[in-house]
């Protein structure tokens, strides 16, 4: 069943492919990390309005799929004039959809930063934005980089989901190919190995790091 | 039979604040709580408090576990809102601001600049544990005094030097002792050059060996003289050395306020008595 000589001819083009799945991946992710720590910091603002808003955009988009808000970014935006190519629209998509879970990772990160910690800060006569920059962030940050980590992965593992909005990303490609010879064994093999050689040894990593952190807290 | 006697005490207070003012002339009051309240849900912690601070002056607040004290000191570095009432630093209001001839809530610039007056002491340090000891120091003059770097850390080094630290710049706060973390603490606070700096329990999270020397940086640095304090302690042999003045705080109310040797030896209120022989009998 199956053919070593039509998986290598095969093989380059899935590779190529693989450019667009790591660009839509880390740029997405890029946006998510931007958006999360927005989302975080005014959930926390004085102003109720802007915390009470921010809460319920968060509780919004994350209990509606992400599938929906693709087609309303792809297919949607472009009845009020707003046109996106597929890879902008899944970056995009998958930018805010992600951002609501960071949102909630920055979140576990800041209240555990001490209160006595804000209030020194404010004494000093820190403004409000250095209380954050130089006290809360670079505190509340670095333990949960490794959950950010486990996000990035996910993300990956999302990404054949922007093929629903016509981006040609490693799995449309692996279909396409497929649909060509009717064989679609190899291409899809090879699309599940590629991604579990990425993901695999990404996993380990972080949970390397999330095992030298839990030491150097102790 | 109250009544006659309160107006007599309210005339003679009147006449008080005849001198008070003609001496608020030469020397306005560096602090002026002004029928403070504070309040949280039911439980007025607060009330009505008119307590003032003069540039320079030494005071020491002394009273019992949940008499308000830390809180008086928040209502000043504007870490919690009073309830009622008004605060001015330096003749300014704190929380409040004239917009217009009309009393409105501060924005965070008024109260920014208010607060560069004031520097707080907190019981439990409250360093930043993600910087050196030098950074500690030197952020807030580069940060929101913006100094130069260089010029920052001089500072920083200097002050250091003086609350005896000249060879901890490069560790980290969590390699400190507790009496090391203060004296760090205060070095921070004390490079921003405040008028008034609040000091809450400096030495209460300290083992009792360590006291000592905190007490004695802090003694150091109200004999320099220009900068008021406001000193809460239980710590009585300290306030009574530190001290121009003591006020002696319960449920909420000064009950009373002196010199430390008439507060110390002759303590008119009974709960203060308690208070002072429970002390001693340690
Ligand atoms: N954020 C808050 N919410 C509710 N109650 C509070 C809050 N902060 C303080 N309190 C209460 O206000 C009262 C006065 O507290 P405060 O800390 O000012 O007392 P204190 O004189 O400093 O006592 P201590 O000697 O124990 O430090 C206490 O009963 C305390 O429980
Ligand atoms: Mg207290």
């Amino acid at each position: 069943m199956w053919n070593w000589d039509y998986a290598i001819k095969i093989f380059p083009e899935i590779f190529a492919a693989l450019k667009i799945t790591v660009t839509a991946t880390f740029v997405g992710f890029a946006l998510a990390m931007l958006l999360g720590l927005v989302l975080a910091i005014s959930r926390r603002s004085s102003v109720k309005t802007v915390a009470y808003g921010s809460k319920g955009l968060i509780e919004f988009i994350r209990n509606t799929p992400l599938l929906v808000q693709l087609y309303f970014i792809f297919y949607v935006l472009p009845e009020v004039g707003i046109y996106l190519s597929p890879l902008s629209a899944g970056i995009i998509g998958l930018g805010i959809h992600y951002s609501t879970y960071l949102s909630e990772v920055y979140r576990s990160g800041i209240e555990a930063v001490p209160q006595g910690q804000w209030e020194a800060a404010k004494a000093l006569n820190f403004s409000p934005w250095q209380v954050w920059s130089k006290i809360i962030i670079p505190q509340g940050l670095p333990p949960v980089i490794p959950v950010l980590g486990n996000y990035l992965i996910t993300m990956f593992k999302e990404t054949p989901l922007l093929s629903a909005i016509t981006l040609v990303e490693i799995l449309q490609t692996a279909k396409i190919i497929g649909s060509h010879s009717f064989r679609y064994l190899e291409a899809f093999t090879i699309v599940g190995i590629l991604f579990l050689i990425l993901s695999y040894p990404s996993s380990v990593m972080v949970r390397r790091l999330e095992m030298r952190m839990n030491k150097s807290l102790r | 039979m109250s009544t006659p006697l309160k107006l007599v005490k309210n005339l003679s207070d009147e006449e008080n604040n005849y001198q008070d003012i003609s001496k608020k002339k030469q020397k306005q009051p560096m602090v002026c709580y002004d029928k403070i309240s504070k309040s949280y849900g039911d439980l007025q912690v607060l009330k009505k408090i008119d307590f003032d601070i003069a540039p320079g002056e030494k005071v020491a607040l002394i009273g019992p576990s949940g008499s308000g004290k830390t809180t008086l000191a928040r209502l000043l570095m504007t870490l919690e809102e009073p309830t009622s009432g008004t605060i001015k630093v330096d003749g300014e209001l704190l929380w409040h601001q004239k917009i217009k001839g009309k009393k409105v809530k501060a924005n965070e610039k008024h109260l920014q600049k208010i607060r560069g007056k004031i520097g707080m002491v907190f019981q439990h340090f409250n360093l930043f544990p993600h910087m050196t000891i030098l950074d500690n120091v030197a952020a807030a003059p580069i940060h929101v005094a913006g100094i130069p770097r260089a010029e920052a850390e001089e500072q920083a080094i200097s002050i250091l030097e003086k609350v005896g630290l000249s060879d901890k710049f490069n560790a980290y706060p969590s390699q400190l002792s507790g009496g090391q973390k203060q004296r760090v603490a205060i070095a921070r606070a004390l490079v921003m050059r405040p008028q008034i700096m609040l000091f809450d329990e400096p030495t209460s999270a300290l083992d009792p060996e360590l006291v000592g020397e905190v007490l004695g940086v802090i003694k150091d640095i109200a004999q320099e003289g220009e900068m008021a304090m406001l000193l809460i302690t239980h710590e009585m042999d300290f306030a009574k050395d530190v001290a121009d003045r003591v006020a002696f705080f319960d449920e909420g109310r000064i009950v009373e306020e002196g010199k430390p040797e008439e507060l110390f030896y002759n303590p008119r209120s009974t709960r203060l008595q308690d208070l002072l022989s429970r002390f001693r009998g340690r």
